[in-house]
C-alpha cells in the first residue's frame, strides 16, 4: 500500500514536471502577405482568413502583428467595397467591422519584417507594431505570397531568403522571444524556405515541395480573381470545422494528417527535427497551444486565509494606506509650520515634495549643427566649380 | 583630337590603302616616346584603381564592426565571474540583557542558523545592536567624520529582532509587526541564556522562526539561480513548481509598468467615478512603497455600452445563491479583447489592465459562480473586479439603474483588490506577513533576476555577433556593452556586500543598457547573399572594364620583362 502511494506521488510528480516544461504562458501570431495587387487577392484573402481564424480562438488583437502589403477592401476594382471574401459563397466577410492591421501597403518589407522578430525598432515604434514575445510565448509566423526556391518575394520589389528567416529566428532563440514556435509558409516550393532553420523549439511546414507550385483553390466570377490558396483552405477547413473552441484537444499531428495531397495539388511538407523529442513530441502539442490564447485565470476566493490570499494582503494594504496618510499629514502640518515661521529649512527628509509643474518649452529633433553641414556643403560646392572652371580654362588654353 | 595627333611627328602616318598593299610589312618599331606614353596610361589607370577604387569598395562594403570583450560577457553569462550571494544582516535588540549574555545568545544562534541552512548562497548574519530607542547614539560619537562613508559601507538591515522579557510565558513567542521590518521575541525571563550552556532554548527558537520567514524567500531564489543553471540544485519540486507557477503569473521585469484602470459597464450608467482621489488614496502609497524596483504611470478610462464577445459564456441566475453568476471556466472569456479597446499601447513598457465591470442592473448582483468571489487574476495581464453597487430606484419606468456616479467609498474594495492583484502581477511573494519585508524579499529577487538575464544578454549578443560576421556592430553598442559589464560587476559587489538596494540600482541599468546593446537598431544584419549571387551582382559591372585592363596590364608587363632581358643579355 505504501509502495503504491509512492508510486503515484513520483507518477504525480513526473507528470507536474511535464506540465511546467509543456506551458506557455502567451500566444503570438505572426500573419504576412507578401504581395501587392489586385490580382494577388487571394494571399490577402489567405492571411486575414488565419487572422479571423486567431481571433476566433482567443488571441487578442494586441497579440497579433498582420501584416497586409495592399488594401483589397479598397482596390477600385473590388466590386463588393469595403469587404474581403475567401469564398465564393461570400458568407463571410473577413475584412468585418473590427480588424486591426499593423504594418500595411509599402511598410511591409524585408527590414521591417526581420526588424519585427528581432524587436530592433525605434523606441518611438508603438507596442502595437512590436512582437513583445518572451521566453514563455508560442508564436505562429505565417506567411504567404511569391516565392521560389529558398525565397519569398515582398511587393514585388525585394525577397527574403531562407538564410534571414533562418537567422532572425535564431536571434529570437538567443534573446528568448519564442518557447515554441510554428511556422506556415504557402507560396510555390515553400518547404525549400525552412530548410536553413537551425534554433530550436520550431515546427515547420509549408504547402509544397521544391520545383511544386502551390495552386489557388477556386475563384470567385464577380470578384473576378482567385480567392484562396489550396493549402491555406485546407488548414482553414481543419480549423473551422474541427477546432471549435479554444479547449480542442486536436493536435498539431492531426493538423498535418489532414493533409490530403490530391485535394492540395502539391506536397506539403513537415520539419519536425529542431524540435525536442522530435516528430513524437511535436505531434501532441495541441493546435490551441499556437492557434489559440492560454488564459489560466486566477479566481481569487475573499475568504482564504492562506498567506499571500487576498483578505490578507487587503489588510496589509490599509495598514500601508493608514500610514502614508498620517505621514502625508504630518507633513503638511510641517508645511503650515513653515509657511507661517518663514523659516528656511524646509524638511528635506521627505521625499513626498512635489515639485511645481514646469511648462516643457519646444525642443529642437535634430542635434545635429546645421551650420557645419552647411558649410560642407558650400565648400563642395565651391570645390567642383573650381576643378570646373579650371578644366574649362585649361581645355582652352590647349585647343 | 584631331589636332593633337598631329603634332605627334609620328614615322608611322600612312593611308589605309597603303596598308592594305603590302600585308606582310611589319608595322615600324614604336618609339620609346609612344611606348612610355602607354605605359604611363597603364599604370594611370591601375593606380586610379589600386589607390581610390579598391579603397573606396573595401570602405563601402565592408561592416563596422566595435570591439566588444568576447570572452569577458560569454563569461557573465556561463556564471563564472559572479556567483550571487544574499547575506542578509539582522539586527539582534537586546534592551534587557547583559552584554556576554546577548553575545553569546548571539553567537549560539549564529550556530544554530548556520546549521540549519542547507543553501550557502543565501544566508542570514545576526549582528548585535543598542537598543532600538536609543538608535546609533554611540555610533555617532565614534565616526562622526565618516558618517556617510559609512552609512554608503554599511548592508542593508534586513530584518530587527528585539527581544523582551515577558513575565507569565511559559515558551517563546514571536510577533511580527505588519508595517515595520520588526520582530518582536517575547520570552520568560527564566530562559535568559547563560553562557554555559551549549544551546539554549532561546537561541534555538529565534533560529526557527528565522529560517521559517525567509524560507520562500529561499526556495525562490534558488529557484531563480537553478533556472538558470549556475550550477545549483532545484529545490524540492513542488516547492519549484508553485514557485515557478507564481512566476509565470508575474509580469516580466520592465523599468516602467503602465497601469490602466477601465470602468466598463453594458449600460449607461455609472459614467462618473471618483478615480482620481481612488488612485491617490488606495494606490499611490503602494506604487510609492514599490518606487525602488519600478516606476509607473497611470492611466483610467470609462466605457459604456461595453457588451461581452458573442462566443462568451452569459452569466446565468442561481436561485439558491440569488445572484447572477459566472462560471469559472468561461471567466477566460469574460473581457472582450475584441472589442473593448485594452492595451492602450503607450509607451514603451507594458501595460497592467485593471478592469473594474459594473453589470447591468437586471444581472445584478453577479459573482463568480464556484466561490461567489467577485474578482479574478489573468496572468501576465491584469485583473478584473465585478462591482455590485447598491442600485437605486428612481426611474421613470420604475426599474432599478445604476448610480451615475460612483463615490469613493464604492470604490474601496475594488481598489483594495487591484492592489492586492498588482502585488501579485509584480511577483511579490506571499510570505512573510509583514509587507515591507515581502518588498525586501522582492528586491533581492529582482536583482537576482536581473542579475542573471543581463548576463544572459551579454552571453546571447556575444554568440550572436560570433554567429552573425555580416552583422554591423556599431560604437554605441560596445559602449553599452561596457557598461553593463561594470554595472553587473557593481551589483555583484552590493550583493557581496548585503547592500541590496544598491544591487538593485545597478543591476537595473545593466538590464537597461543589456536590452539596449542587444536591440540596437542599426544591428540589423544586411540581406544575405549566397556567393554566387555576389558574383552575379559583379560580373557585369567589372568584365568589360577588368578584361581589358588586365589584359594591358599583361601585355604591358610581358613588354617589361622582355626589355629587360633584351637589356641583360648584351651585358
Amino acid at each position: 500500500m505504501a509502495l503504491l502511494f509512492r508510486f503515484l506521488q513520483v507518477l504525480s510528480l513526473l507528470l507536474l514536471a511535464g506540465a511546467v516544461a509543456a506551458e506557455h504562458t502567451s500566444n503570438w501570431a505572426v500573419l504576412v502577405s507578401t504581395s501587392r495587387f489586385w490580382f494577388n487577392y487571394r494571399h490577402l484573402a489567405n492571411v486575414l482568413s488565419l487572422y479571423r481564424t486567431v481571433k476566433r480562438l482567443g488571441i487578442p488583437d494586441s497579440q497579433i502583428i498582420l501584416m497586409l502589403p495592399d488594401d483589397m477592401a479598397c482596390n477600385p476594382r473590388n466590386a463588393f467595397p469595403g469587404t474581403v471574401y475567401s469564398n465564393a459563397d461570400r458568407a463571410v466577410d473577413l475584412y468585418g467591422d473590427n480588424i486591426e492591421v499593423d504594418y500595411r501597403g509599402y511598410e511591409v518589407t524585408v527590414e521591417n519584417f526581420i526588424r519585427l522578430l528581432t524587436d530592433r525598432l525605434d523606441e518611438d515604434v508603438p507596442r502595437s507594431k512590436r512582437l513583445g514575445s518572451d521566453a514563455g510565448s508560442n508564436v505562429l509566423v505565417y506567411m504567404t505570397g511569391h516565392g521560389g526556391d529558398q525565397f519569398l518575394k515582398f511587393q514585388d520589389a525585394e525577397e527574403i531568403g531562407a538564410w534571414d528567416l533562418a537567422d532572425a529566428f535564431g536571434q529570437m532563440w538567443e534573446k528568448k522571444r519564442y518557447h515554441e514556435l510554428l511556422f506556415m509558409i504557402d507560396t510555390c516550393q515553400a518547404n525549400t524556405m525552412y530548410t536553413h532553420f537551425y534554433s530550436p523549439n520550431i515546427v515547420a511546414t509549408g504547402s509544397s515541395e521544391i520545383d511544386q507550385s502551390s495552386y489557388s483553390h477556386h475563384a470567385d466570377n464577380d470578384v473576378g480573381v482567385a480567392v484562396i490558396d489550396r493549402w491555406t483552405y485546407y488548414v482553414l477547413e481543419f480549423l473551422e470545422t474541427q477546432v471549435t473552441s479554444a479547449t480542442s484537444k486536436l493536435t498539431l499531428g492531426d493538423l498535418f494528417d489532414s493533409y490530403d495531397e490530391s485535394k492540395i495539388h502539391s506536397q506539403p511538407g513537415v520539419r519536425w527535427d529542431l524540435f525536442p523529442g522530435g516528430e513524437q513530441e511535436g505531434r501532441l502539442r495541441t493546435v490551441v497551444d499556437f492557434f489559440g490564447n492560454v488564459q489560466n485565470v486566477e479566481v481569487e476566493n475573499a475568504n482564504a486565509t492562506d498567506p499571500g490570499s487576498l483578505k490578507e494582503d487587503l489588510a496589509e494594504i490599509a495598514q500601508l494606506v493608514e500610514k502614508w496618510r498620517k505621514r502625508d499629514e504630518e507633513y503638511s502640518a510641517i508645511l503650515g509650520d513653515s509657511s507661517k515661521n518663514h523659516t528656511a529649512d524646509a524638511p528635506s527628509s521627505h521625499s513626498l515634495h512635489l515639485a511645481p509643474k514646469k511648462t516643457v518649452g519646444p525642443t529642437k529633433m535634430a542635434e545635429d549643427n546645421s551650420w557645419s553641414k552647411r558649410l560642407v556643403g558650400l565648400s563642395v560646392v565651391g570645390a567642383c566649380t573650381a576643378i570646373w572652371v579650371a578644366g574649362s580654362i585649361l581645355g582652352h588654353s590647349s585647343v | 583630337m584631331t589636332g593633337k595627333n598631329g603634332d605627334h611627328e609620328s614615322p608611322r602616318v600612312s593611308t589605309p590603302s597603303n596598308a592594305n598593299a603590302n600585308v606582310k610589312r611589319i608595322p615600324p618599331p614604336e618609339s620609346p616616346a609612344a611606348v612610355q606614353t602607354r605605359f604611363k596610361v597603364i599604370a594611370a589607370f591601375w593606380a586610379v584603381i589600386i589607390f581610390l577604387g579598391f579603397p573606396i569598395w573595401w570602405k563601402t562594403t565592408s561592416v563596422y564592426r566595435a570591439h566588444i570583450p568576447f570572452q569577458e560577457m560569454v563569461d557573465w553569462a556561463d556564471g563564472k565571474t559572479c556567483r550571487p550571494v544574499f547575506p542578509l544582516e539582522i539586527h539582534l535588540a537586546t534592551p534587557a540583557m547583559q552584554s556576554p549574555e546577548a553575545q553569546h545568545l548571539l553567537r549560539t544562534t549564529q550556530h544554530t542558523l548556520d546549521d540549519l541552512n542547507e543553501f550557502a548562497t543565501h544566508h542570514l548574519r545576526l549582528k548585535l545592536t543598542n537598543d532600538s530607542d536609543t538608535p546609533t547614539t554611540q555610533d555617532d560619537e565614534n565616526s562622526q567624520g565618516n558618517a556617510s562613508n559609512a552609512e554608503k559601507e554599511a548592508a542593508d538591515t534586513a530584518l530587527t529582532v528585539r527581544l523582551l522579557p515577558q513575565e507569565d510565558l511559559a515558551a517563546p513567542r514571536s510577533e511580527l509587526h505588519a508595517d515595520t521590518t520588526q520582530l518582536d521575541v517575547f520570552y520568560p525571563p527564566s530562559q535568559t541564556p547563560v553562557s554555559s550552556s551549549s544551546n539554549p532554548p532561546l537561541s534555538a527558537f529565534i533560529a526557527g522562526e528565522l529560517q521559517q520567514l525567509y524560507a520562500e524567500e529561499k526556495a525562490t531564489i534558488a529557484h531563480i539561480l537553478s533556472s538558470h543553471a549556475v550550477g545549483l540544485d532545484s529545490p524540492s519540486p513542488q516547492v519549484a513548481g508553485s514557485i515557478s507557477r507564481r512566476w509565470r503569473r508575474s509580469m516580466q521585469y520592465a523599468e516602467i509598468y503602465h497601469l490602466s484602470f477601465s470602468l466598463f459597464t453594458p449600460g449607461p450608467a455609472p459614467s462618473a467615478w471618483d478615480i482620481e482621489a481612488a488612485v491617490d488614496e488606495y494606490l499611490s502609497p503602494l506604487l510609492r512603497a514599490f518606487a525602488p524596483i519600478s516606476n509607473f504611470t497611470v492611466d483610467t478610462q470609462v466605457q459604456l455600452y461595453a457588451t461581452f464577445s458573442p462566443t462568451a459564456t452569459l452569466p446565468e441566475y442561481d436561485e439558491t445563491e440569488a445572484a447572477w453568476t459566472l462560471k469559472k471556466e468561461g471567466l477566460s472569456a469574460f473581457v472582450n479583447a475584441a472589442e473593448w479597446p485594452l492595451n492602450p499601447s503607450i509607451g514603451n513598457g507594458p501595460t497592467i489592465n485593471f478592469i473594474l465591470y459594473i453589470p447591468d442592473p437586471s444581472q445584478s448582483p453577479l459573482v463568480v459562480k464556484e466561490n461567489r468571489a467577485s474578482s479574478w487574476i489573468i496572468p501576465q495581464w491584469g485583473g478584473v473586479f465585478l462591482l455590485n453597487p447598491p442600485l437605486s430606484q428612481t426611474d421613470s419606468s420604475g426599474d432599478r439603474v445604476n448610480p451615475a456616479h460612483l463615490p469613493l467609498e464604492t470604490l474601496r474594495p475594488a481598489f483594495m483588490t487591484f492592489s492586492h492583484q498588482l502585488l501579485t502581477l509584480l511577483g511579490t511573494p506571499s510570505t512573510p506577513v509583514s509587507l515591507p519585508l515581502r518588498l525586501q524579499t522582492l528586491i533581492r529577487v529582482r536583482a537576482a533576476t536581473l542579475l542573471l538575464s543581463a548576463s544572459s544578454t551579454m552571453g546571447s549578443l556575444a554568440r550572436l555577433t560570433e554567429s552573425l560576421p555580416s552583422i554591423p556592430i556599431p560604437a554605441t553598442v560596445s559602449a553599452s556593452v561596457s557598461a553593463t559589464l561594470s554595472r553587473l560587476a557593481a551589483t555583484c559587489s552590493h550583493l557581496r556586500a548585503g547592500r541590496f538596494g544598491a544591487a538593485l540600482a545597478n543591476a537595473r541599468v545593466a538590464e537597461k543598457e543589456a536590452e539596449r546593446s542587444f536591440f540596437e537598431k542599426s544591428m540589423v544584419g544586411q540581406v544575405y547573399f549566397p556567393d554566387e549571387h555576389k558574383v552575379a551582382v559583379y560580373l557585369p559591372l567589372l568584365g568589360p572594364i577588368g578584361v581589358p585592363l588586365v589584359i594591358g596590364l599583361i601585355k604591358e608587363l610581358k613588354r617589361v620583362v622582355a626589355s629587360w632581358k633584351a637589356q641583360r643579355r648584351p651585358t
